[in-house]
């Protein structure tokens, strides 16, 4: 069953919104370059995270799929982005 | 689930899945692919902090942002004519298909401005590490997006539910892909 007219029109502005948030949060309005307060780096990637699961429950219609499909996708993209937030935070702490 | 109420039945563990299960196939293994290459580029920036700090500043993330916009709208348009070619409204998928392909050009344009104004500082990939991943994986990705362009272009001409549908799919994960890039590349300073 296909997600609907209604319900990808939610998708997309949350999409956006969730864009536009990880822009305001990685304050690109500074006029001096710095290093992002920690909570904002993790808003980013919280807000990442939440539009790829979006993406792929509904743009992708993966929510039509057995749980273990999903859990399969979802857990790739969470270790993906377990791997991003690592290498960043430890670049962080060591740089 | 019954093996009959499943989206495609006879296809063993994928027959789960919607839509044309080699296209999940391959959405899986480019996301591996991608993680991958985030895995290296995580460890290499570790390796090299200030070097990839100081010429992460010199990417523009609002064209990147600006982007991910596009893109974004571009996989609803995708999302929207499946929705129409299920409804068998042929016209109104290749409308959809047609806005969709329309700001996957405009993707390309605004990459290319943002390729041109690194060139034309001398920056290219062979400047450094940082740089040589901003190229690697944005161009791996625009080769994606080429490729899909010419996907959509196919269905628009032999459009039909499975075509649209896997077409589609393919879209999404270059959606998906740069999603995952935009953070990484631009914004986590």
């Amino acid at each position: 069953m296909l997600p609907g007219t209604r319900r990808l029109l939610i998708t997309w502005a949350t999409l956006m919104a969730l864009t536009l948030l990880s822009m305001i949060s990685a304050q690109l309005d500074q006029d001096s370059w710095q290093a992002l307060p920690l909570w904002s780096a993790g808003l980013v990637i919280a807000a990442t995270g939440f539009k790829a699961q979006r993406l792929l429950m509904v743009y992708l219609n993966l929510r039509a799929a057995t749980p273990a499909w999903k859990g399969t996708f979802v857990g790739l993209v969470v270790l993906t982005l377990a791997l991003i937030a690592g290498g960043y935070l430890v670049a962080r702490l060591t740089g | 689930m019954k093996e009959r109420a499943l989206p495609n039945p006879g296809w063993g563990p994928l027959s789960a899945l919607p839509g044309n299960p080699l296209m999940w196939v391959l959405i899986l293994s480019e996301m591996l692919v991608f993680s991958a290459f985030f895995a290296l580029y995580a460890a290499e920036r570790v390796a090299a902090t200030a070097l990839f700090n100081a010429s992460q500043r010199e990417l523009d993330p609002l064209l990147g942002g600006l982007n991910t916009l596009v893109l974004l709208t571009s996989g609803l348009f995708v999302a929207l004519a499946v929705e129409a070619v299920s409804a068998g409204r042929i016209r109104r998928t290749r409308q959809w298909l047609g806005a969709s392909m329309a700001l996957g050009v405009l993707f390309g344009v605004i990459k290319g401005i943002e390729y041109a104004g690194k060139f034309a500082v001398g920056i290219t990939p062979e400047t450094n590490a940082f740089f040589g991943f901003y190229y690697g994986l944005t161009a791996f990705h625009f080769a994606h997006v080429l490729f899909g362009l010419a996907l959509l272009a196919l269905v628009t001409w032999r459009t039909s539910i499975e075509n649209v549908e896997t077409a589609a799919a393919f879209w999404h994960m270059v959606d998906l892909i740069w999603i995952l890039l935009y953070p990484l590349l631009y914004l986590l300073r």
